[in-house]
């Protein structure tokens, strides 16, 4: 499997390719996006093509055990992540009726 | 299968980036999840597989449609300024990264080398090892993560409680 066969059919490469293009466009949401609910599910696109970039690395190395360990601390801090960026989300909606982030450029009421 | 899967996952990112309407984009963030769950699998980890579906697709997308529903804002917002140089200069910068890193990674000898040599597909991942290796190796970690979510939650309820 070399070059654009790799890609395809699932070499090491074709598994990168995909987590840079889910990166790309996760980074994309993020800049382009002005909801704030848009934007953090950027970040969790964001996350997961670092997850899957991670576990094509430790399948491509005879099915390494530290990485499903790490990607599992990966799953805690996201969904940490997750309950508290939605919880400021609604803190800003309370105060701002918005959750359009350039709407809310200043910390200041 | 690989390349049924890749396209799941990376349309689904697209819809979202594209859609207007901020459940639909969610809907399309589900579907990308469920793409990256197969990708999982064909990487011979059923159990990465599992969790992606309950934790992502379950716990935390479930969330997300929540607070869309609960703050009633599905469109989003016109826009205070139009920003043309800023949305086109990150359009430039991001299509330029992912041309670039794709470029990067289709010609690094060593990648090719690492992709020829663990071809072999190796034993699907068991749940027994990874908990073995998670409470061996790890134990301090695992607490620490539990008392990260702790702490998380307690933070988001008192953020989003109007008088505690």
């Amino acid at each position: 499997m070399t070059g654009m066969d790799a890609i395809l059919h699932g070499g090491l490469q074709g598994y990168l390719v995909v987590a840079l293009l889910l990166f790309a466009l996760g980074l994309a949401t993020v800049l382009l996006r002005r909801t704030l609910l848009m934007q953090f599910m950027g970040i969790e696109l964001m996350l997961n093509a670092a997850n899957v970039a991670l576990l094509a690395f430790a399948r491509f190395r005879g099915g390494d055990t530290q990485a499903m360990v790490f990607y599992l601390f990966i799953i805690a801090v996201a969904a940490c992540e997750a309950a508290v960026g939605l919880a400021l989300v609604i803190g800003l909606y309370r105060h701002r009726d918005t959750t359009d982030s350039d709407r809310a450029a200043s910390l200041k009421q | 299968m690989f390349i049924t899967f890749a396209l799941i996952t990376l349309l689904g990112a697209l819809g979202m980036l594209l859609q207007k309407n901020v459940i639909v984009a969610g809907l399309c963030m589900v579907a990308t999840f469920f793409g990256v769950a197969g990708l999982f699998v064909l990487l011979a980890n059923p159990v990465a597989a599992a969790l992606q579906l309950i934790v992502y697709s379950g716990a935390i997308m479930v969330l997300v449609l929540f607070v869309i529903m609960m703050l009633n804002s599905h469109e989003e917002e016109k826009a205070l300024a139009r920003r043309p140089i800023q949305r086109w200069g990150s359009v430039i910068l991001v299509a330029a990264l992912a041309f670039g890193a794709v470029r990067l990674v289709q010609s690094s000898p060593g990648l090719k080398a690492l992709g020829v040599s663990g071809a072999a597909m190796p034993p699907a991942m068991s749940l027994q090892t990874v908990g073995a290796t998670l409470f061996a190796d790890h134990l301090l970690g695992f607490e620490v993560a539990g008392l990260l979510l702790l702490a998380a939650m307690i933070g988001a309820v008192a953020l989003t409680k109007r008088n505690l």
